[in-house]
């Protein structure tokens, strides 16, 4: 099938087509497009290339068998946590790892939900100052070099002299902190 | 035709991010791109994961042609998914129910015959 040919079309566009035929060819180039992410989601759970590789055919084949048994609506949240659950099914069968597999699995699709709601709401640049302001000193840096100078983890790297995983977490929790204070900040009014 | 439109706007292009996830990897793209791909990574928690995941492998330089294996294992998948719901349709046809009744038609006449005679 050529690739190039349904680039236009949207996930959503393709995953009704296949629930209006049924025909797994949609579900080929939908799949096809997450490859990549999907031996990346193995790899981090598993550490193993061989393992992930089989894994990424698993799901592929429980996607093909299954899909059409619910009615999804976020494609790519469901496949995220679908192979999600596989992997750590997978380790729990080797006893590495003991059950937990609920709580973080169903949040995805809340996740993008909640995530349209913040973005919907409007925030004045005032009260994102505000909020700035209640990060710690770390979080605050590096989340201005990199949301509003725009730098790569790399340059915010050697600026700040945290290592880049450092710099990533800083951000990431610099960013849901910011994300928590301007939701309290919304619960006040 | 206006949606097809709507869609090319959408920044919503997904062989282009595989590519694109791959250069970042390989260390390919310059500071503002790597800013754009890693302002991704921290709004997609499915693509933080892959990403972490990646940047273990020990050889990325193999990572397209583990690609490559892995699309075209989907693609006999679906074929051979595809064969499966053909058999099973053509299970649906006809001649099927023609056979079927023919034979009950038999056993309903020997058993006729056999308690007459």
């Amino acid at each position: 099938m050529n690739k190039q040919r349904y680039h236009h079309i949207e996930d959503k566009e393709l995953l009704n087509r296949f629930y209006n035929d049924r025909n797994n060819e949609w579900l080929g180039v939908l799949l096809e497009r997450y490859t990549l992410l999907l031996f990346g989601v193995c790899m981090k759970y598993l550490k193993n290339e061989e393992n992930a590789k089989d894994s990424v055919q698993h799901v592929f084949l429980k996607v093909i068998n299954e899909l059409h048994k619910y009615k999804v609506e976020y494609f790519k949240s469901w496949l995220y946590m679908v192979t999600k659950n596989h992997c750590l099914m997978q380790l729990r069968d080797k006893g590495k790892y003991s059950i937990e597999i609920n709580e973080n699995m169903v949040s995805s699709v809340a996740d993008e939900d909640a995530k349209k709601d913040v973005l919907e709401k409007e925030f004045s640049l005032e009260k994102m100052e505000k909020a700035m302001q209640q990060l710690n000193e770390e979080q605050q840096l590096c989340v201005t070099l990199f949301y509003l100078e725009k730098k790569s983890y790399q340059e915010v790297s050697s600026e700040t002299g945290y290592n880049i995983m450092q710099v990533k977490s800083h951000i990431q929790n610099g960013k849901r902190n910011l994300k928590i204070q301007m939701q309290k900040m919304q619960h006040e009014q | 035709m206006s949606n097809d439109l709507k869609n090319i706007l959408s920044n919503l292009n997904p062989g282009i991010e595989q590519e694109k996830l791959l250069q970042y990897l390989n260390n390919h793209l310059d500071a503002s791109e790597a800013h754009e791909v890693e302002k991704q990574l921290n709004e997609d928690p499915f693509l933080n994961d892959a990403m972490e995941g990646l940047q273990e492998l020990k050889q990325k330089s193999t990572l397209p042609v583990t690609l490559h294996q892995l699309n075209k294992n989907l693609k006999k998948q679906i074929n051979s998914s595809k064969k499966k719901r053909a058999e099973k349709i053509s299970f649906q046809q006809p001649w099927i129910y023609y056979t079927i009744i023919i034979l009950l038609v038999l056993c309903v006449i020997a058993y006729v015959v056999i308690t007459r005679f």
